[in-house]
């Protein structure tokens, strides 16, 4: 086997080897050192390989092949710097050895499953280190054991549950189309013009917007992400919500073909995603709750790209620069903040710790509002690059959108360091943090302030000019002026009941609305109507039956107040509605 | 006597000689027992494997014993029955460790495993039978070989199960004996044949095939439990779980399902059961055991009963696969047969780890049970995780087949009923693995056994953890020369070979 193959494996293959020997509790101490460092190989490979070095394994899954190109190899740098530095983060913010392996044995085998992901290059593969991605990360998210974090997760491992079969229908239709060739560059290019085309991109574009937070998929994320133990808030909302992307990105016929009915319902999802998101975020009452609806925010910004690439694929190669610089800058800026709050929840003893924190993170938070001299501000800018070159009235209005969206985030990212800002009363208590947090943390803030600089496309197309700071920057001015108004006004009082939105927004709505009329239906159905029918028989006949019957309903109606049934119920409805329409 | 037709009489020897001998055992003498029940079952799977090897290099295996005038006892080797028989002889060799850990020290072993033999002598018979009336023979025999384990606890509740199987059984029994009789008088020959025999009848004789397709589809179906003639298999729980094994995965319901594969294929060659119009129904009939198993297991709080009705929904993939009719479905159907034997003896073999170790039959027992069996739960994990379908498992490579086939034959619906499926085996085990690994456990267990260090017997762990790694190696390596599915593809290669 040459280098570039064992590297290739190397990549999924040293997490998944250390999860197991976590999980079978091997030899503690060494693996517990060792553990946070897992993501070091992948890490080192974004810089040593040569894209397009792959591996063939013909005899794995059906038939299956790892392998890296220019877009893998963006992906692969920040989601593996992201691990290893909330890795390293982690060793110091889970206090005993018990949380660690615990912590650890689930957090390695998602990340395998994120880094495996970039490199797949067929459908299985892609869609094994997904799912492996997605169920380890259920253990991240209930990791507190609350209440609330078993809501959190329960509802997440449903969405989970339903997207993996979104994306199965997808997958066997798009591999049916392909004639059972399951090559990523294969499937692509013969979506377009198959007879099931629309099916085909429907399914991908929900199932892998579960994953990526897409309004109306979203309600998850806000519950999921801010519950974890903060290190892994930061990969999920920062590494792993990317891997929705990749995965619209390696299936979805970008660049092949037109399809302006899909290009425009994305743009507009994906604008209204960044706007939703903000409305909401900016009245939450827990930090790490804004950040979340920040990253729903944000990843409405990459599906508008989605959108975009669809709808005009002559400036594809444009588009899909923009996103994968967007994805890593969002990546490692969202990383930071979250981390960051942590930081302050934690670390903020003296002053001067103090002053570094709310330095940070007002320097991530800028930069996530794209002020002048920041990833955000060029991530931004490379958008318009492509966006300039089509002109239609919607993408013309996705322009200003776009600009005055950073007065969006302006206000959010203020609400996020109104909640964050560290308390001196509150900290005295728990001053030290260790080390490993600090460092990892700063090494992150660091890679963020420098990272304009290593952005090399970006310096040849963009020459800065006064006005693009300018215009960079009155979002980021007025937005704040607008913050501090507020904030003089409202402080002291309490948020008005109508302002007063959980987290999870419409999932209220579901819950509260949905799911007892849905409940109330099925009891009727189910309960209420076979025992009127079996009292109807056994009276005109005596029926032996009836005792049956209700023994039958009663398991019926202790098991209606479940969830996970109730859910499955309200799928195959809907699922049957669906056959009914089409036949 | 020539090898090739030694071979598949010395397959069938190979249980049936020890399954006699092992009778008039007297009860203690443990080590001779184990050491005929082993060796009969290594012997078998060395036999199995030179076989192998010797029909995918195109050797042909028959033995023929005149029976009634012109009728021969057939068994005949070939790709398609060598695929079900590797399956039982490497499960039977499994499921032989585990019954002797499961019933160390119990009363009545020589009977135990006098029938346990004969049961997959049985078994194998139905695989290599060369037409109907040899099928039809093991079918029966297999029937009596099983009635006296589903017995052996002896409780009431044994014996109300073991009464609702015979009747069962024997019913379907009969209707298959007479769907075989009715057939012989019109077709003249019961010799199975690649592509069928029963295709050159003429029109006139059409109506009749349909009425002998349901009459035989009927007589298989009690024992693939197709609704509605599924309800024996819950109650079957109350045996011991090497006997659950062996029911849900080595050979009852394997042999209704192959069953089904042979009349379908064999009798009826696919192109001409199509046309008949035949397979549309079977294939409904077959997504609607699907859900209907799926939602019973739901509404199941004992585990053992989950899972049975699990068996009911997983097994008509098979049938699924089959009645599509198309290469690719079938491929996945074919390699279901072997993929749900590995994943459903796993989940079996563990809940049979619980119900011994520490006295858990109900699933709200199974708080933090991760904690204190963690191999257990961890094989228990990758057998559901297989029955839900995720990837790289055994049961995505059968539903992705499965759904690649339907589609491919234009049977769209039939992605609605696997999609409905997967979330359904989602529900019902992904609460149960919650509670295992995420909640505390509260108090005792219910009637704890303690062995050492071990969380439970060697004899009890190494089964499941074996057929647990197969599941993720079959479903990993699922194009690896020799692979279930590799076999399957050649099995089709002979099918749909003009």
């Amino acid at each position: 086997m040459n280098t570039g193959a064992f590297l290739l494996l190397s990549v999924p293959g040293f997490p998944l080897l250390m999860a197991l020997v976590l999980a079978l509790g091997g030899i503690r101490k060494t693996t517990l050192l060792l553990a946070p460092w897992m993501a070091l190989p992948a890490l080192l490979m974004t810089f040593s390989v040569t894209p397009g070095t792959s591996l063939e394994m013909s005899w794995l899954l059906l038939g299956s092949s790892l392998g890296i190109d220019e877009t893998g190899r963006v992906f692969l740098f920040f989601t593996s710097l992201l691990w290893l530095l909330a890795g390293i983060y982690a060793a110091g913010y889970l206090a005993s050895q018990a949380a660690r392996l615990r912590f650890f044995t689930w957090y390695l085998f998602a990340m395998a499953g994120n880094l495996g992901l970039i490199l797949a290059q067929d459908l299985a593969v892609f869609y094994t280190f997904f799912a492996l991605m997605s169920f380890a990360s259920y253990g991240l998210v209930v990791f507190e054991g609350t209440a609330e974090a078993l809501r959190a997760g329960r509802i997440y491992i449903i969405l989970v549950v339903i997207g993996e079969v979104l994306l199965f229908a997808g997958f066997v239709l798009a591999a049916q189309a392909a004639a059972g060739n399951i090559e990523l560059d294969t499937v692509q290019q013969v979506i377009v013009g198959s007879a099931k085309q629309d099916w085909i991109i429907g399914l991908i574009f929900l199932g892998f917007g579960i994953k990526a937070g897409v309004i109306g998929l979203h309600f998850w994320l806000p519950l999921a992400h801010p519950v974890a133990p903060t290190p892994a808030s930061a990969v999920l909302s920062g590494a792993m919500i990317a891997a929705g992307l990749l995965g619209w990105l390696r299936v979805l016929p970008l660049g092949e073909a037109s399809f302006a009915g899909w290009g425009e319902a994305m743009t507009l999802v994906g604008l209204g995603s960044l706007y939703y998101a903000v409305l909401v975020g900016v009245v939450q009452q827990n930090a790490k709750t804004v950040l979340a609806y920040s990253s729903i925010s944000k990843m409405g910004i990459m599906t508008m790209g989605i959108g975009l690439g669809m709808l005009a694929p002559q400036v594809w190669p444009l588009t899909l620069i923009a996103i994968l610089i967007f994805a890593l800058h969002h990546a490692l800026v969202k990383g930071g903040l979250f981390l960051g709050a942590g930081m302050a929840a934690k670390a903020a003893g003296s002053k001067m710790q103090r002053r570094l924190i709310i330095g940070g993170l007002l320097i991530l938070s800028l930069s996530l509002a794209g002020a002048p001299l920041t990833s955000g501000m060029l991530a931004k800018l490379l958008f318009k690059f492509p966006m300039m070159q089509i002109t239609t009235p919607l993408l013309d209005w996705a322009q200003i959108l776009l600009t005055l969206s950073a007065l969006a985030t302006t206000l959010l990212m203020a609400r996020f360091l109104y909640l964050v800002w560290p308390q001196r009363e509150v900290t005295e208590k728990n001053v030290a943090a260790p080390l490993t947090m600090w460092w990892s943390w700063l090494f992150l803030l660091a890679v963020v302030v420098m990272s304009p600089l290593f952005i090399p496309l970006v310096t040849e197309n963009l020459h800065l000019s006064l006005e693009m700071l300018l215009g960079a920057l009155w979002p980021a001015v007025v937005g704040g002026i607008g913050a501090a108004l507020v904030w003089l006004v409202v402080r002291r009082r309490r948020l008005p009941a109508l302002l007063d939105v959980p987290p999870g927004d419409v999932l209220f709505i579901v819950e509260k609305v949905i799911y007892p009329s849905l409940a109330a239906f099925l009891a009727w159905v189910f309960v209420t109507f076979p025992k009127a029918i079996s009292s109807l028989f056994s009276a005109c006949c005596g029926w032996r039956g009836n005792e049956l019957f209700s023994a039958v309903v009663e398991s019926y109606g202790s098991r209606l107040a479940r969830w996970n049934t109730a859910i499955i119920l309200l799928l195959a409805t809907g699922l049957l509605v669906v056959v009914l329409l089409i036949h | 006597m020539s090898w090739p037709v030694a071979f598949p009489l010395m397959i069938l020897a190979s249980s049936l000689v020890p399954g006699l001998i092992i009778f008039f055992l007297p009860e203690e003498r443990v080590r001779t027992r184990v050491g005929l029940n082993l060796g009969g079952a290594l012997l078998k799977v060395i036999l199995v494997c030179i076989v192998l090897v010797g029909v995918f290099n195109g050797q042909h295996y028959e033995t023929r014993i005149p029976f009634l005038p012109g009728l021969d006892l057939v068994l005949r080797i070939g790709a398609l029955s060598i695929m079900f028989v590797t399956l039982s002889a490497g499960l039977w060799l499994v499921t032989t460790i585990y019954a002797i850990g499961y019933l160390e020290d119990s009363p009545h072993r020589s009977r135990f495993f006098g029938f346990f033999s004969f049961c997959v002598t049985a078994t194998v018979g139905v695989a290599l039978a060369g037409n109907l009336i040899t099928f039809i023979l093991f079918y029966e025999f297999l029937t009596l070989a099983t009635y006296p384990l589903i017995l052996h606890r002896g409780t009431d509740a044994a014996h109300q199960a073991g009464r609702t199987y015979l009747i069962y059984t024997l019913a379907g029994g009969a209707l298959l004996l007479v769907g075989t009789v009715w057939l012989y008088s019109v077709a003249g020959t019961l010799e199975f044949s690649h592509r069928g025999f029963v295709a050159g009848l003429p029109d006139t004789q059409h109506a009749v095939l349909i009425i002998i397709f349901v009459l035989l589809i009927a007589g298989l179906g009690v024992k693939a439990a197709l609704i509605p003639l599924h309800s024996w298999l819950p109650q079957a729980m109350v045996a011991p779980a090497p006997v659950s094994a062996l029911l849900h995965a080595v050979a009852v319901v394997k042999a209704g399902a192959f069953g089904i594969v042979r009349v379908v294929y064999d009798v009826y060659g696919i192109e001409f059961a199509d046309s008949l119009g035949v397979t549309l129904p079977l294939a409904i009939l077959a997504a609607m055991t699907i859900i209907y198993g799926s939602v019973r297991a739901l509404l199941q709080t004992d585990l053992k009963r989950r899972l049975a009705f699990s068996t009911v929904s997983q097994v008509s993939y098979i049938t699924l696969g089959i009645a599509v009719a198309g290469p690719i479905a079938t491929i996945g159907g074919l390699v279901h047969l072997v993929h749900q034997g590995v994943m459903k003896i796993t989940l079996f073999f563990c809940a049979g780890n619980l119900a011994e170790t520490l006295g858990i039959h109900e699933i709200t027992e199974m708080d933090g049970v991760g904690r204190r069996m963690p191999w257990t739960m961890a094989a228990f994990t990758i057998g559901a995780f297989g029955m839900i379908g995720a990837p790289p498992l055994a049961g995505f490579i059968s539903k992705w087949y499965l759904g690649l086939g339907a589609l491919n034959a234009g049977q769209n619906w039939v992605i609605y009923i696997l999609i409905g499926s997967s979330l359904l085996n989602a529900a019902y085990f992904l609460p149960v693995l919650h509670r295992a690994w995420f909640k505390e456990a509260v108090g005792e267990w219910p009637d704890e056994r303690h062995f050492g260090r071990k969380e439970t017997a060697w004899a009890l762990l190494l089964p499941p953890l074996f057929t647990a790694l197969m599941t993720l190696a079959l479903g990993l390596l699922a194009s690896a020369p020799f692979s279930p599915l590799e076999w399957a593809r050649f099995v089709i290669t002979l099918e749909y070979a003009r």
